[in-house]
C-alpha cells in the first residue's frame, strides 16, 4: 500500500444536539487523492459530520484533521485548500452570479477568473442573472463554481447531485473526475448508492449517527440482498432476497412468473443487510 | 476588507433610505423654523409653564423660540431616535441574517475565519453608523445654511460625537443580540431603541429612577444638555464606550463557540 497522507482523519467524533441525536464515535480516514463516498439515508448524520469538518458545528468529543491540520485550530488555513458544496446552496439573493463567484475568489485572495470562466462555460452558468432568479439546480451550478474555482486539494460535497438534471449530473461528475485525476481528494456524501458505486473507490456507511461500515465500494456492493420484481398475470409484486442465486431461480420457476427484474435494493434495505451482517460477525462496526 | 466592502454594499440601500428620510425631516424642520418663529415664541411661553414635561424635553434650559433651542429640543430628538433605530436594526441583523437567509454555510466556509468575520461585520456596523451621521450632518448643515443661522460649532460637533457613541452603543447591544439569535430580531431591536428613549424621558422627571441615566445612552447624548452646558457628561460617555466595546467582544466570544445553522 502506498504511503499516501490522509486528507481526512476523523477520530471518535461525537456531536450531540441536546436531546436530539447527533453523531456518535465517528472514525474514518480518507487517503489523499481518493474519491470517497459517504453513504447514508436522510437524517443519518452525514451533514453533521461534514458541518463539523468545516467548523460550522462545535463537537463535544473526538478530533478532525483535514489535509494534516487540526480542523478546529486551523480552520482558516484548511478552508483555503478546501472546496465545499452544500446540499442546498444559498447565496445573497440580490447579488449577481458573477459577483458571488468573484466574492468567493476575493475572500480567498485569489484571481480565479480563468478557472471560473472554464467551469461556467462547461456548466452553462448564467453569470448575469441575480441569485433570486435561479432555480435550485442553477444555484447548485454556482456552488460548483465557488467550490472548484480555486482548484482545492480537498472537495467536500454534500449530496451534490440533488436538483441537477441527469445531463448536468454527468457533466458534474466528469469535472469531478478531472479534478480528482489532478490530485483533488473528493469526499462525496450521498444517499444515492449508484453514484457512489460509479465514481468512488472507498466509502463509509452511516446510519442513525454511527458508522456501520467502511470498506471499498466493491466490497460494499457485494450485498446478498436483491430486490426482485416479478410480473404474473398482469400483476406486479416485489420482494427482497438474500439467499443464493440457485434457490432464487428455483423459486421463480415454481412461481411461474411472466417476467422478472432483479435489481439493487433501496439503500434502507442495504443498510439492514449491513446491520444483519455486523450482528452475525458480532461487531457493531465493520471496518475495511 | 473584502467582507467590509461586501457588507457596505449589502446595507447601502437601507442606509440611504434611513439617512435620507431622517436627514430630510431634519432639513425640512430647520427650514420651517423661520416661518414658525412667531408661533414658537408663544409655544415657548406655553412650554415654560408645563413643569416636568418642559424639563424632560430640556425646554427649561433652552428656549424653543431660538434656533439652537428648536434644534436641540425638536430636531435633535428626531435625529437621535431615528439614528438609534437605524443602528439597532443594523446591529440586530448583522450576524443573524446569515443564518436566517441560509447564507452562513457559504460565508463561513470561505477562508476568512469566524472571529475575523465577526470583527469585519462589527466594523461594518460602526462604519454604517458613521455614514448615517455624516449624511445627517450634510442635511442639517444645508438646512442651517438655508435658514441663515448656524449652530455653535463646538456644541454641534460634541452633540454629533455623542450621537455617534450612542448609536454605536445601541448598535453594539443589538449586535450582541444578533450573535445569540438565528433570526433577525428587528422588532426587539426597535423596541430596545424606543425603550431606552423612554428611560431617558422618565429618569429626567422622576428622581426615584434617576439611576436609569447610567443605563440609557440617550441621557449623555441629549442635545439640550450638550447645547446648554457646552460639554458631554464624560463618565457616562466613558461608560457607554465600555458597554459598546464589551458588547462587541461578548458577541465575538459567543459567536465563536456557537453552532451555525444550515
Amino acid at each position: 500500500m502506498s504511503e499516501k497522507l490522509m486528507a481526512v482523519e476523523i477520530k471518535g467524533l461525537t456531536k450531540n444536539y441536546g436531546r436530539k441525536r447527533g453523531v456518535r464515535d465517528i472514525s474514518l480516514s480518507v487517503r489523499e487523492g481518493d474519491m470517497f463516498g459517504f453513504l447514508g439515508p436522510n437524517g443519518a448524520g452525514k451533514s453533521t459530520v461534514i458541518r463539523s469538518m468545516l467548523g460550522l458545528l462545535r463537537f463535544q468529543e473526538g478530533s478532525i484533521r483535514l489535509l494534516g491540520l487540526d480542523a478546529v485550530s486551523n480552520q482558516r488555513e484548511i478552508m483555503k485548500k478546501v472546496g465545499y458544496m452544500p446540499s442546498e446552496p444559498f447565496f445573497y439573493p440580490d447579488m449577481k452570479v458573477r459577483d458571488v463567484i468573484r466574492f468567493a475568489a476575493e475572500a480567498r485572495g485569489l484571481d480565479c477568473r480563468e478557472e471560473a470562466r472554464k467551469i461556467c462555460c462547461l456548466l452553462a452558468v448564467e453569470e448575469e442573472k441575480r441569485i433570486r432568479e435561479l432555480s435550485l439546480g442553477n444555484r447548485k451550478k454556482v456552488s460548483i463554481v465557488c467550490a472548484l474555482q480555486h482548484r482545492p486539494e480537498l472537495l467536500i460535497l454534500d449530496e451534490p447531485t440533488s436538483g441537477l438534471d441527469p445531463l448536468m449530473q454527468e457533466a458534474f461528475f466528469q469535472l469531478l473526475l478531472e479534478y480528482n485525476r489532478q490530485g483533488t481528494t473528493c469526499f462525496l456524501s450521498s444517499h444515492v448508492l449508484s453514484e457512489v458505486k460509479k465514481y468512488c473507490a472507498n466509502a463509509a456507511v452511516i446510519r442513525e449517527g454511527r458508522i456501520i461500515r467502511t470498506d471499498s465500494v466493491e466490497q460494499l456492493s457485494r450485498s446478498r440482498v436483491r430486490r426482485v420484481r416479478i410480473w404474473k398475470n398482469g400483476k406486479e409484486e416485489s420482494f427482497s432476497y438474500a439467499e443464493g442465486m440457485k434457490e432464487l431461480v428455483h423459486r421463480l420457476d415454481e412461481m411461474q412468473v411472466d417476467d422478472v427484474l432483479i435489481e439493487e435494493p433501496p439503500l434502507e434495505e442495504l443498510f439492514m443487510d449491513f446491520y444483519e451482517r455486523a450482528e452475525e460477525d458480532g461487531n457493531d462496526i465493520i471496518e475495511a | 476588507m473584502t467582507l467590509l466592502k461586501h457588507e457596505l454594499k449589502r446595507n447601502g440601500k437601507a442606509l440611504l433610505i434611513w439617512s435620507m428620510c431622517v436627514g430630510a425631516v431634519c432639513f425640512g424642520c430647520l427650514l420651517l423654523f423661520e416661518s414658525l418663529a412667531e408661533t414658537m415664541k408663544s409655544m415657548a411661553g406655553l412650554y415654560a409653564g408645563m413643569g416636568i414635561f418642559a424639563k424632560a424635553l430640556g425646554m427649561d434650559r433652552l428656549s424653543i423660540a431660538t434656533m439652537e433651542g428648536f434644534y436641540s429640543t425638536e430636531i435633535g430628538l428626531i435625529f437621535a431616535t431615528g439614528g438609534a433605530m437605524y443602528a439597532a436594526m443594523t446591529g440586530a441583523a448583522m450576524l443573524s441574517k446569515e443564518e436566517e437567509g441560509h447564507t452562513g454555510e457559504f460565508l463561513y466556509t470561505l477562508p476568512l475565519g469566524r472571529l475575523a468575520i465577526v470583527r469585519w461585520k462589527y466594523l461594518a456596523m460602526l462604519v454604517l453608523v458613521l455614514l448615517f451621521q455624516a449624511i445627517g450632518i450634510v442635511w442639517e448643515t444645508a438646512g442651517f445654511a438655508l435658514a441663515g443661522e448656524m449652530p455653535a460649532p463646538r456644541e454641534y460637533a460634541l452633540y454629533h460625537l455623542a450621537q455617534l457613541l450612542m448609536q454605536a452603543e445601541i448598535g453594539s447591544i443589538c449586535f450582541l443580540i444578533s450573535s445569540l439569535s438565528r433570526k433577525k430580531q428587528t422588532g426587539a431591536a426597535l423596541g430596545l431603541a424606543v425603550l431606552l428613549y423612554l428611560a431617558d424621558l422618565l429618569c429626567r422627571v422622576m428622581p426615584s429612577i434617576e439611576n436609569l441615566k447610567y443605563v440609557t445612552p440617550y441621557y449623555f447624548s441629549n442635545a439640550t444638555d450638550i447645547f446648554a452646558e457646552g460639554t458631554i457628561n464624560m463618565p457616562l460617555a466613558a461608560l457607554s464606550f465600555a458597554v459598546t466595546a464589551a458588547a462587541g467582544i461578548c458577541a465575538g466570544m459567543i459567536y465563536e463557540r456557537r453552532d451555525l445553522a444550515a
